[in-house]
């Protein structure tokens, strides 16, 4: 009973998503051409040209010149706009936020506001404080951090940006017009071109190093093989760019996370389709809550699921009705669909399973028990609350947010070389610092009652009781009679 | 032959000493308004005035102020016309100041000062506007205006052709002031404020006064 009224419930909510990712998913500007190319405007590119000719020389070889969008149709302000400066006698704003590109691009502001990129700032508000100030200062956060995640815009009482907080086009950064995120963080302005973005350097800009290694991952994966062999035929600047359709040579990040393939629509979405957390340092399976007003949320699989028409708080503590909810299973399938365009059902799926169990292997060995021994750590108070202080701190970090992440964004795009150095440097990490470490900062006692109940007592760890079971990998038995 | 006899008959000896004697007083009033023009316009008269001493500190670290070429641009060179009448009568204008700084508000304090500084420089920028940025014309020439970019030059002449400097160029000296339009009062009281420790709202109570 229970299991059918769950699965009528999963049905629907599962076709209102279908239902709204193909209405939301229309990218054409509807606007008609009056609506842009402002008188006032035309004049600028004639100073623009002498005083910044690069810029100039961009927006000329753009598709906004081509259709006599000019300068001020992005970026003119009104008066009472918190940003708003006086410039050559016009009201313009330096900063062209999301809120003004959607003006004329809605479908896809619609998109990009509810996406998880625009919550690149609340994500991480938590936790920035910590890594940017104990391992650097206020500076490394603006020229680092802030540079991806994005900056709250300050604008002072002055009317100039502060300078901390601009330039910046980080992905979540929040503007003065109240709306969050940067086109220009994929579109380089001020071309704005298409093919540019769909490069994989338009994501690697950010999705690189340590902790989101996402361009070494890509560059060792067979895709990334068949795309740096095939750019050439990659067709990026064509208008439509459906997987399988106008190209077929490699899957780009967009491809998969964002493109269009078969009867699926392009979104500007860019988690939408993403089933696990592989962020964390346990993954849990997610899935996406839709508010009436557009504003998304993942929740844990382990978290309620809210139904349609309840409500719920939002990631900025508000509440908001729900209006859907998509499953991982849904965002799976909806993930799955590029991979058809080149693959049978039964490879896609596999390497799916093959991704799924990378994950689940990496919480249960490694992300769970780390998890639950630093928890009972700053339970007894055997750790201080501040992050860091201590080494242990520092290796379970870099366990499940380095190797960890590796491993699962190795997994999850098919690079065997990353999957394996992530899940190698996790194993060296944990068995080779965190535990030891575990066992002097509890005394040899409490550690060893930890390690005990965490360690020695699970299956992924059994091999630790077996101190007598010789392997020739370290040389053991070398030179001795019974070598082969 | 009498001096007399070479001036008509109503040019008398008193009247030609009290042309003399005039003559003489003119042109001392003249040299004595070149002179007062001349000292008033100086940092050393302006900044006499300690709310002054809080305009110059910006001036100070401007390229005004210490220029590569090594011409300072002193408080009136900017902020006096050209000409002995009309430097006189700007004068005349400015003593307005004189009476707000003895009647007004306490200019002095550098908290008052700051509030009331977007006054000021709007008023400022009018005057500028008004008189074509003639005083900025004492020293720069539009068709000399080489600058570091390539296009400097050319820009001044065909894009600014019919602008006037401040149409342009504020902001370069004293502190930085939004353009009227876009001024927001509530901010700007919100950043002094915050600049000198005081309570959110004491701003504005401190502009009634």
């Amino acid at each position: 009973m229970n299991r059918s009224k769950h699965s009528f419930f999963h049905l629907l909510t599962v076709s209102s998503f279908v239902l709204l990712s193909h209405s939301v998913f229309a990218a054409k500007v509807t606007l008609e051409p009056s609506s842009w190319g402002l008188e006032e405007g035309k004049a600028c590119v004639d100073c623009h040209a002498k005083s910044s000719a690069g810029l100039t020389h961009q927006w000329k070889n753009s598709a906004h010149a081509q259709a006599n969008v000019n300068c001020l149709d992005c970026h003119q302000a009104y008066e009472d706009d918190a940003d708003a400066i006086e410039h050559e006698g016009s009201v313009i704003a330096t900063i062209v936020s999301p809120k003004d590109c959607g003006r004329c691009h809605t479908a896809e502001l619609k998109q990009q506001q509810g996406s998880v990129h625009t919550k690149a700032v609340s994500i991480i508000n938590n936790r920035m404080p910590a890594l940017a100030e104990h391992f650097g200062s206020l500076s490394i956060n603006d020229a680092g951090c802030a540079k991806c995640h994005g900056s709250k815009v300050i604008v002072r009482g002055d009317g100039t940006l502060d300078p901390s907080t601009w330039p910046n086009s980080g992905i979540g950064r929040i503007n003065p017009d109240g709306s969050k995120g940067s086109c220009s963080a994929c579109h380089g302005r001020h071309q704005f071109s298409k093919a540019q973005a769909r490069e994989p350097a338009a994501c690697t800009y950010c999705h690189s190093g340590p902790d989101s290694p996402d361009k070494s991952i890509y560059e060792t994966s067979k895709h990334g093989m068949m795309y740096e062999a095939h750019k050439a035929d990659m067709n990026m600047d064509s208008d439509s760019w459906v997987a399988g359709k106008d190209y077929s040579a490699a899957p780009t990040c967009v491809s998969c996370h964002m493109g269009a393939a078969g009867k699926m629509k392009s979104t500007h979405d860019v988690g939408m389709r993403d089933s696990w957390n592989l962020n964390e340092a346990v993954s849990t399976q997610q899935y996406l809550v839709i508010f009436a007003d557009g504003e998304k949320r993942e929740l844990s699989s382990s978290d309620p699921i809210p139904r349609k028409g309840e409500s719920i708080s939002k990631m900025d503590g508000t509440m908001g009705k729900v209006k859907a909810v998509a499953s991982p299973k849904r965002r799976r399938a909806a993930m799955t669909k590029t991979c058809l365009e080149c693959h049978s059902k039964n490879f896609a799926n596999n390497a799916m399973k093959q991704f799924d169990e990378v994950v689940k292997l990496y919480n249960e060995k490694y992300g769970k028990p780390s998890r639950d021994i630093m928890q009972a750590l700053y339970a007894e108070n055997i750790l201080t609350p501040l992050p860091f202080d201590e080494p242990v701190e520092i290796s379970y970090w870099n366990l499940w947010h380095k190797g960890g992440t590796r491993a699962r964004h190795g997994a999850a795009m098919g690079s065997p070389s990353d999957t394996w150095k992530g899940m190698a440097d996790v194993g060296s990490l944990f068995y080779g610092k965190f535990l030891p470490q575990v066992r002097k900062v509890a005394g040899a006692e409490k550690g060893d009652a930890l390690i005990k109940q965490y360690i020695n007592e699970s299956e992924h760890h059994q091999w630790l009781n077996h101190p007598a079971k010789a392997n020739p990998i370290l040389g053991y038995g070398k030179g001795s009679s019974n070598e082969d | 032959m009498k001096i007399n006899d070479l001036l008509p008959a109503f040019i008398t000896r008193h009247v030609l000493f009290a042309l003399i004697f005039g003559g003489i007083c003119g042109i001392g009033f003249i040299l004595f308004l070149i002179e007062f023009d001349h000292y008033t316009s100086t940092e050393e008269f302006c900044t006499s005035c300690h709310s002054m001493e809080l305009a110059a500190e910006p001036y100070r670290n401007s390229t005004h102020y210490k220029p590569k070429s090594g011409v300072r641009a002193s408080c009136g060179d900017c902020h006096v016309s050209e000409g002995v009448l009309s430097a006189t009568w700007d004068h005349v204008m400015g003593s307005k100041d004189l009476y707000n700084q003895i009647f007004g508000p306490d200019y002095d304090d550098p908290v008052v000062n700051a509030l009331h500084l977007p006054e000021a420089a709007f008023s400022a920028r009018k005057w500028f506007k008004k008189r074509n940025s003639a005083t900025c014309k004492r020293c720069h020439v539009k068709q000399a205006i080489y600058g570091d970019r390539p296009d400097t030059l050319q820009i001044h002449l065909e894009d600014a052709k019919d602008k006037n400097c401040i149409e342009c160029h504020y902001n370069l000296v004293h502190r930085i002031i939004p353009d009227e339009k876009v001024f927001k009062q509530d901010k700007w009281n919100a950043m002094i404020e915050e600049e000198f420790g005081l309570e959110k709202g004491s701003a504005q109570k401190i502009l009634q006064h």
